[in-house]
């Protein structure tokens, strides 16, 4: 009995895995189509940009943050990266570089006003969604951004080895991302900021740095998944990636990341995004009409996460 | 501190009407003026559409005041209001929403000011309506399809934002096509959010599902028309599959040229603009006008792309 119990912990924690598993034995049952390395390679590139953006969203979560601005900091990017990447201008290190510089410096000042004024994150990040959004009409005076270079639109569409590179790029980010908040002491301190902010600080935790480099670290991984959107939709679009933002925070939800701080992996949120994907590309797969997708996408979220919560309460 | 606001507020208002006298006094008759509220300032149509109209108000020399709705059907009524309020002469209006727009146009009748949509449609009856037939457009686009296809063959639809105007009226006029021929079968049909990304992931995934059997896809926007142009062409596939989509973007049109994608609709967004602020003149100054101005929509393929850019 007790071997028994000591199993199903083990079991408990990997819930979501486990809710992950069960889907696609489904689907492949249901459709030959899914299990298919190129249905896969499909999945996985499609999943590649919401990964990134939950990646991000993932490390402010769990110091008890939230960021609503990575939908409106992809649009900066993309318009910016779009402007400075049509073909015979700029080598495309420029618009990777400038693009990329854009969505640091949002996440920065997310980060910098939400460490001086105290403002709840919520707010600060609704208000730089708006700014931002604004910012990207701006540069792109309300049009989109078309007419990029090959060596640009290869980000988002090209291969090497036969693998998309987006898939690289998200394999390369989720490894860095995993690294730094298992490895690190900067991980260290994000669980302890999270986990208990009096505490860390009492500990001697600067929790306002360890605040503004996870603002930081989340507007650069959306900046990059602006630029992979831009360069797969080969434009640079100001009203791309709205909405965005909250299918990332479910990715790192349904992976088992607290919205009260301080729990969370990298693993579970790309788990979280994985599913996201799979159940989209299922029920096109199995031609399931636009109206009941919507349904059934919200009943497997909520599951997930319900099935989740009750192999935590038996751990 | 309460006077000095009172004390502005009255001068401000007095500064005003001093104004319109001088106006008046000046031209001999008064300088027409036309509020106009717009769906989105985001939308690139919509802002073709505002553009000429402030372009043909100045020829014909009449005052405007533009404002954003930014999709919102309750802002909309309110600007609608602050029309009546400043007793515009004629009010033009780009509905946010079929139903929820209404009210704007029962208030504006109500305090006797002719109200003009422009682009789409209100379910309350305006003094005139000024746009294109969406059903006309999906049929146009089905039709290139059923012929490029010697009527047989596999059809998928991407719809845009499910149970909007445009999306009902597009899917319409579609399958109305569709059931005039039998061997012309819809295999799937789905909505793309009228977002090029979302669509190519949705072309994607039908190409894993259906493969060679997909034969052509209809998109209700161009945007969506892109996004499967991309995901085909990235599997190869392009050659094979016809793409057909509406509105005939910048974008969408260089497809159209190279090649890439088969067809796209016209939607005369200047027609629109110009057509909307010379009714609003009419009426105001009691000449004949037609209650239904309706702009024809084009297809646009490779043959005749070229009158289409600039």
């Amino acid at each position: 009995m007790n071997k028994y119990v000591t199993q199903f912990k083990g079991i408990g924690q990997y819930g979501i895995f486990m809710a992950f598993v069960v889907v696609c034995l489904l689907l492949s049952f249901t459709t030959s189509k899914f299990l298919t390395v190129s249905n896969w390679t499909i999945i996985i590139t499609q999943v590649s940009i919401n990964a990134l953006l939950a990646f991000g969203v993932t490390f402010v979560i769990i110091t008890g943050g939230i960021d609503l601005s990575l939908g409106s900091i992809m649009a900066v990017t993309g318009v910016a990266a779009a402007s400075l990447a049509h073909p015979d201008t700029y080598p495309v290190i420029v618009p990777l570089v400038i693009g990329l510089l854009a969505g640091v410096a949002m996440g920065a000042l997310n980060g910098l006003v939400i460490t001086k004024s105290k403002v709840p994150p919520f707010i600060v990040t609704l208000g730089m969604m708006t700014i931002g959004r604004g910012l990207a009409l701006i540069l792109s005076k309300g049009r989109p951004v078309s007419n990029l270079s090959d060596s640009f639109n290869f980000i988002g569409g090209g291969n090497v080895a036969g693998i998309p590179f987006p898939i690289i790029v998200l394999i390369i980010s989720f490894i860095v991302c995993s690294v730094v908040l298992k490895k690190t002491i900067l991980g260290r301190y994000i669980y302890a900021v999270g986990g208990n902010e009096q505490a860390a600080k009492a500990s001697g935790i600067r929790v306002n740095k360890v605040k503004m480099a996870v603002y930081t670290i989340c507007g650069g991984l959306a900046a990059l998944a602006g630029i992979l959107l831009t360069s797969r939709i080969t434009t640079g679009q100001p009203n791309a990636g709205v909405g965005f933002e909250l299918d990332a925070i479910a990715a790192a939800i349904i992976g088992g990341t607290s919205t009260s701080g301080g729990t969370g992996t990298m693993t579970g949120t790309l788990i979280g995004a994985l599913l996201i994907g799979v159940i989209s590309n299922g029920l096109d797969l199995l031609n399931v009409t636009s109206y009941y997708q919507q349904v059934v996408m919200g009943a497997i979220i909520i599951g997930a996460v319900v099935l989740d919560s009750w192999n935590q309460k038996t751990t | 501190m309460k006077r000095i606001y009172v004390g502005l507020i009255v001068s401000a208002l007095l500064v005003g009407c001093g104004q319109t006298n001088e106006k008046e006094q000046g031209d001999g008759a008064k300088k027409l003026t036309v509020g106009v509220t717009m769906l989105s300032m985001q939308n690139e149509f919509i802002v073709k559409v505002s553009d000429e109209i402030d372009k043909k108000a100045q020829e014909l020399g009449v005052e405007l005041i533009t404002v954003d709705a930014e999709r919102s059907a309750l802002k909309q009524i309110e600007q609608v209001e602050s029309f009546i309020a400043q007793k515009v002469d004629v009010i033009i209006m780009n509905p946010c929403e079929v139903e929820a727009s209404s009210p704007a146009v029962t208030k504006a009748l109500a305090a006797k000011i002719p109200i003009i949509n422009v682009n789409s449609a209100t379910s309350a009856k305006p003094t005139a309506f000024v746009g294109s037939d969406d059903v006309e457009s999906g049929r146009i686009a089905m039709k290139f399809i059923a012929e490029k296809l010697g009527g047989k063959g596999n059809v998928f639809m991407m719809h845009g934002f499910m149970g909007q105007a445009a999306q009902i009226q597009r899917e319409q006029g579609a399958r109305e096509i569709l059931k005039q021929y039998p061997n012309l079968k819809l295999v799937a049909h789905q909505t793309g959010e009228w977002d090029r990304a979302k669509s190519m992931s949705l072309m994607e995934n039908w190409i894993q599902s259906y493969g060679k059997d997909i034969n052509a896809v209809f998109a209700q926007n161009d945007e969506m028309g892109m996004g499967a142009v991309n995901a085909l062409t990235a599997a190869g596939m392009k050659d094979k599959v016809i793409v057909v989509s509406i509105d005939a973007i910048p974008d969408a049109l260089q497809a159209v040229k190279k090649g890439t994608l088969d067809a796209t609709v016209f939607q005369n967004a200047e027609q629109q603009g110009a057509k909307a602020i010379e009714t609003a003149v009419k009426i105001a100054k009691g000449q004949a006008y037609e209650k239904e101005v309706l702009i024809p929509f084009q297809l646009v393929t490779k043959e005749n792309v070229g009158t289409f850019m600039k």
